[in-house]
């Protein structure tokens, strides 16, 4: 909400300048985003009368003016306004006076330029006879300033716009106004605070309202329908306007804020606005039907075309002003085109209304407009700001149109509230803040903006002033007290009391720690990746094989684009993402891992946190590129499964998961991985480790195998935490034995279950059993492979021999039996 | 006559074996088979006496004894010394490395400031993303229809039956603090990290999604200067002792009184030498919140804070553009 500086002026004294006041209403809290300064000094420009114009002999477009400028003979100055004319008086830019020009080429700039005594196609000019933008006073550039005759030769043109009510430069805040503060949403009420801030009074313009009743209400009849939607309308009529454009004073405040001036009906109802927050709206009164106004709801959609002329449906049940043929507003959202003020009304009437906050808001929701009349009455309006701001506008309208106001209004008010109160307890002001503010403190600073206070048992019992609907609780009393009082004031204590309990860890925090630690030092570069992605993406990654209960994908209702309509079901086209752009800045090595949540709908039966939607914890592990970093003496190969398999492993020995398992599994359903393994702890699923199939790495530019490990960390974590506690077991203290075994099996023989059956077989005395070499080829039969192992024994004894060589003889029975496995010789 | 052992002897003994070459011909001076002097020595034996034979054997076998362990001893060296780096390895030769790895900034400063609140007494929550209408707004006094519920632009999903309000990306992690009140009773001192959402348009500064930690306090006797405290100690571990820091009057619905907590940024280019940015809004626990969850308002005072992760690293590394976070260009995150 933009503020004007000397607007604002008009209300309060203080002695800050715009700066200063900026931070004031920051920590009092009206936060402003920026101060921007408005027009400038204009030193050196004063009023001149033009004497006589002639043409100029060289130029078409430009007339040579004698200009007189109080001190001596007019001078002469060259002018190419269309308006120029002999016995006017306008501004001039004498001689060394630098003037903020307008860009013609850029709204929003300004370029400086020094006024100089020069030559204009032959004949000297000295001075430069002003328009009003030149001046940086408003945007019309359509020809000369045209001064009033009050204004004297020679007097600098600052003094005569003072004495108009005009201040050449201006600050504008930008304030960023929080939704509680509606009787902040005008400069009365932005002077209020500054006030209070300040030690001084706000002043309010005086200003002459009617009874209700009296002609106006003989003339206009208002029938409230809905008084839940519009508890009060008041109406007032000026008559015999002339509809003019607005004074320079008016249009220099509205523009200040960012408002085109229009007409002065139309400007005094912005101004009115701006100045003290009630929206008004003015009809030419013409066209009201019968005289008549009627508040009521729609009943089912209507077509309706408002002021700004676009043709607008509006939904059943929206708060419409209609006469007695139909809707001439949509109420507190904006005005209808059939009932506009247009240069030729004679008679306006003016709508003064409170509305309801809500219906306003659902209204200009459904219609996707905010005006600034929807702003305020969706916050929230004075509630009995109504009759000041009509009587404001009427009596401005009828001044500066010379109309004349009817006398009385309509008020039509048929349940006025009742003041409410709410009881301040002193203590609690400083137990809450933890900060003395002495009880007189307390009262000055709430009657300083518009409480009225009287003293209780214990509390203070303070009605709240009707343009405060959101005090209505002590805290929100307590609150005014803090910002009034300053948060600076707020002291830090030395010492905070804290919980006598130990701040305890979720094991899902730690775990995180530890498997990021863990995959960090194994060189994978952690990723944070979007969780938005295409729908059509995010199904085609959506693995749901059959019997699985992986449920649709999630989508957004209203997502930003079609690029971010659906939520990841896995986190696997993030990486490839990730892999993507730095393949193709020209990385080699792509090693990745991430934490973050999946979401799938869930299918039937209310067991998630919220009802319909799965959502779980994943890490992914992937990796592509060469297997290690290129070095003098090493020669990488590309990296395969087994590097990630590696890594794995580490990671889930590093977590001491119990029972793991991995069983290949080959091709998923969606083609999205081949040469899978599932990987599980007894019987829990936990992830699956895989190599991305070829066509789906094509698709992201891939070049390289692409290797992927996806783990539900949410079972991941049921799983770890219980091995978070360790029971030491002692360390044997005699020596092991380790005995090499190679067998022959035929080739399609897999490693993992002779390793099984090894480990069944060695049982007790058996330890560890690490493969060592695969080998086919030369010297072996041609279906047949080598594999070799290397074995360690070990017990709470010396083992001998003997035992060992039994152990031995009964794992190559195994393997024999098992697995058709011969011993190698 | 000069003893032969005793020349042998001294000769063996200033015989200098600084390198292989001169260990080997030492061996085969001294100890070689065929032409050794040792070896050559046991020869003569025949030639003594038999009462002078034992001593001199005796002394014989000392002495190539004495020689063997000068030479291993010196074999030894050599090897140490080699494997040391002697002067024939070119030591400059880069090491054998394994890939870099890296911790994403994110998680550096999220970890970083729960570091810090571990230290100052909260435990760590995590709450869903996907949360209820209730959850992320109606719990937290953002009354249906009213303006504050625009200061968060939602996104919303299906709702799971028709009776039910659409569920929502959350906006925020608050709901974090109803989820905690529901489960606990006071005192309760939690952080709540994790990832929201927000439907604006992306930019250099805002994301369609970032990070929150969320801080809730509930006990007898919280007051606003424990909160300002407990900020400014957080603020001044992030951001050094020396930062300036800024507490002014804000609005949330969740929480009376409301604030904001501003650092002073300097910058040697911008008009006034820096400027004031907001790092997190929080406030006194609303009544109305303890009452969605039935904690008496009366007996408990509670202070709650969010602050944005995304915002505080980006002050702590220099980076001017919140996208690069979700980009994971591998030279950016290599810096960390």
């Amino acid at each position: 909400m933009d503020v004007s500086y000397n607007w604002l002026n008009r209300y309060v004294e203080h002695d800050w300048s715009p700066d200063a006041l900026a931070e004031k209403l920051t920590m009092a809290g009206l936060e402003v985003e920026s101060v921007a300064p408005l027009g400038r000094h204009l030193d050196g420009v004063v009023v001149g009368k033009i004497e006589a114009v002639r043409e100029h002999p060289n130029a078409d477009q430009l007339v040579l003016c004698d200009v007189a400028l109080g001190d001596g003979a007019p001078v002469q100055i060259a002018c190419g306004a269309p308006n120029v004319a002999a016995g006017q008086k306008a501004p001039v830019a004498t001689v060394g006076t630098t003037l903020s020009l307008p860009d013609p080429d850029d709204p929003d700039a300004r370029q400086e330029l020094t006024v100089e005594a020069r030559e204009l196609r032959g004949e000297p000019s000295r001075g430069m006879i002003c328009a009003e933008d030149e001046l940086g006073l408003s945007d019309d550039h359509s020809g000369i300033m045209v001064l009033g005759d009050d204004a004297t030769v020679g007097q600098p043109l600052a003094d005569y716009l003072a004495a108009h009510d005009v201040t050449p430069d201006d600050a504008v805040f930008d304030i960023d106004l929080t939704p509680n503060r509606p009787d902040a949403t005008s400069h009365l009420g932005v002077a209020r605070d500054v006030a209070a801030l300040a030690g001084t009074e706000v002043q309010r313009p005086a200003v002459e309202t009617p009874a209700a009743g009296g002609t106006a209400a003989d003339e206009i009849d208002v029938r409230l329908e809905d008084p839940d939607g519009c508890p009060r309308y008041v109406a007032m009529l000026v008559r015999d306007v002339d509809v003019r454009p607005s004074p320079l004073w008016l249009r220099r405040r509205l523009s200040a804020i960012g408002l085109q001036p229009r007409n002065h009906v139309v400007d005094v109802t912005n101004f009115v606005l701006h100045e003290c927050g009630q929206p008004l709206h003015a009809f030419d009164r013409r066209a009201i039907a019968d005289d008549t106004i009627v508040v009521r709801r729609t009943d089912g959609e209507t077509d309706f075309v408002t002021l700004d002329d676009e043709e607008r449906t509006l939904p059943d049940d929206t708060l419409l002003i209609c006469d007695a043929d139909g809707p001439v507003a949509v109420a507190g959202v904006m005005g209808g085109a059939n009932s506009e003020v247009s240069a030729n009304t004679t008679d306006v009437l003016i709508e003064s209304a409170y509305f309801d906050p809500s219906s306003i808001r659902r209204t200009a929701k459904a219609l996707d407009i905010q005006t600034d009349s929807s702003y305020r009455f969706e916050r929230g309006v004075d509630r009995d700001g109504q009759v000041w701001a009509a009587a404001r506008a009427a009596e401005l309208i009828a001044e500066l149109g010379d109309g004349t106001i009817v006398p009385g209004m309509v008020d039509a008010h048929p349940d006025p509230p009742s003041p409410r109160t709410v009881a301040l307890r002193p203590d609690r002001v400083r137990q809450v803040l933890g900060m003395d503010v002495p009880t007189d403190d307390i009262r000055r600073l709430l009657t300083a903006i518009g409480f009225d206070i009287e003293a209780d048992e214990g509390a203070l019992r303070c009605t709240v002033p009707t343009w405060r609907p959101d005090v209505s609780i002590e805290e929100d009393l307590i609150e005014e007290v803090a910002r009034l009082h300053g948060y600076d004031q707020i002291p830090e204590p030395e010492r905070v009391p804290v919980p006598s309990r130990a701040p305890t860890q979720r094991p899902s925090a730690a775990l995180e720690r530890q498997v990021r630690g863990l995959l960090r030092g194994k060189g994978y570069r952690e990723i944070y990746t979007n969780s938005m992605l295409p729908t059509e993406r995010a199904e085609r990654f959506n693995d749901r094989p059959a019997g699985s209960k992986s449920g649709p994908v999630v989508e957004t209702k209203n997502p930003i684009s079609e690029e971010m309509a659906a939520l990841r079901p896995r986190l696997l086209p993030g990486v490839l993402d990730v892999m993507q752009h730095n393949r193709n800045h020209g990385q080699e090595a792509l090693r990745f891992f991430e934490v973050g949540h999946v979401y799938r709908r869930a299918e039937g039966g209310d067991d998630t946190l919220v009802p319909g939607y799965d959502e779980h914890p994943a890490l992914l592990v992937g990796l592509s590129g060469p297997h290690a970093p290129t070095g003098w003496d090493t020669d990488p190969r590309e990296a395969d499964i087994f590097d990630l398999k590696g890594t794995v492993e580490a990671l889930l020995d590093d977590l001491r998961l119990p029972d793991l398992t991995m069983t290949p599994r080959g091709t998923d359903d969606a083609s999205i991985t081949t040469h899978r393994l599932d990987v599980a702890a007894g019987d829990t699923p936990l992830g699956t480790i895989a190599r991305v199939h070829d066509d789906v790495a094509e698709d992201f530019d891939l070049d390289a195998p692409v290797f992927v490990a996806e783990f539900n960390w949410a079972t991941l974590v049921g799983q770890a935490s219980p091995q978070l506690k360790r029971s030491y077991a002692a360390v044997s203290r005699f020596p092991v034995v380790d005995r090499d075994l190679a067998v022959l099996v035929p080739a399609s023989q897999p490693v993992g279950p002779l390793q099984a059956t090894i480990r069944d077989a060695g049982a007790p005395l058996l330890r560890r059993v690490d493969v060592f070499d695969v080998y086919e080829g030369e010297g072996i039969g041609d279906d047949e492979k080598s594999v070799a192992f290397t074995l360690r024994f070990g017990a709470d004894r010396t083992l001998t021999d003997e035992e060992v060589d039994e152990q031995m003889a009964a794992i190559v029975d195994a393997l024999s039996r098992h697995h058709d496995a011969t011993l190698r010789q | 006559m000069p003893d032969e052992i005793e020349t042998l002897r001294e000769e063996m003994e200033a015989t200098s074996i600084e390198n292989e070459e001169e260990a080997e011909a030492f061996r085969i001076k001294f100890l070689g088979r065929n032409q050794g002097a040792i070896p050559a020595l046991f020869d003569q034996i025949e030639d003594l006496p038999p009462e002078e034979r034992p001593e001199f054997g005796r002394r014989v076998n000392a002495l190539k004894e004495q020689a063997q362990e000068r030479l291993d001893t010196a074999r030894a060296r050599l090897e140490r010394e080699q494997q040391a780096g002697a002067a024939d390895i070119d030591l400059t030769l880069p090491g054998r490395r394994d890939f870099q790895g890296s911790t994403h900034p994110l998680t550096q400063t999220m970890e970083e400031i729960l570091r810090i609140l571990r230290g100052l007494g909260f435990t760590t929550y995590e709450g869903p993303e996907i949360e209820t209408d209730w959850h992320n707004f109606t719990a937290l006094n953002f009354p249906p229809d009213h303006p504050a519920r625009d200061m968060q632009d939602t996104f919303f999903l299906d709702a799971a039956s028709e009776d039910e309000e659409p569920p929502v990306l959350r906006t925020h992690t608050s709901p974090g603090q109803i989820r905690i009140m529901q489960e606990n009773t006071p005192p309760i001192r939690v952080a709540v990290p994790g990832r929201v959402y927000r439907n604006e348009a992306i930019s250099y500064k805002s994301f369609c999604l970032f990070h929150q930690v969320e801080l809730l306090y509930v006990d007898e006797g919280v007051t606003m200067a424990q909160l300002k405290q407990v900020l400014y100690s957080l603020a001044r571990a992030l951001f050094g002792d020396d930062v300036t820091l800024r507490f002014r009057p804000s609005y949330f619905p969740f929480t009376e009184p409301s604030a904001e907590v501003d650092v002073w940024w300097e910058d040697d280019e911008g008009e006034d030498g820096g400027q004031w940015m907001e790092i997190l809004g929080c406030g006194m626990v609303h009544p109305n919140v303890f009452d969605s969850v039935d904690v008496d308002p009366e007996r408990y005072t509670g202070y709650a804070v969010g602050m944005g992760v995304e915002r505080m690293a980006m002050l702590r590394h220099g980076i001017d553009d919140i996208r690069v976070f979700y980009e994971n260009d591998v030279r950016f995150l290599e810096q960390f």
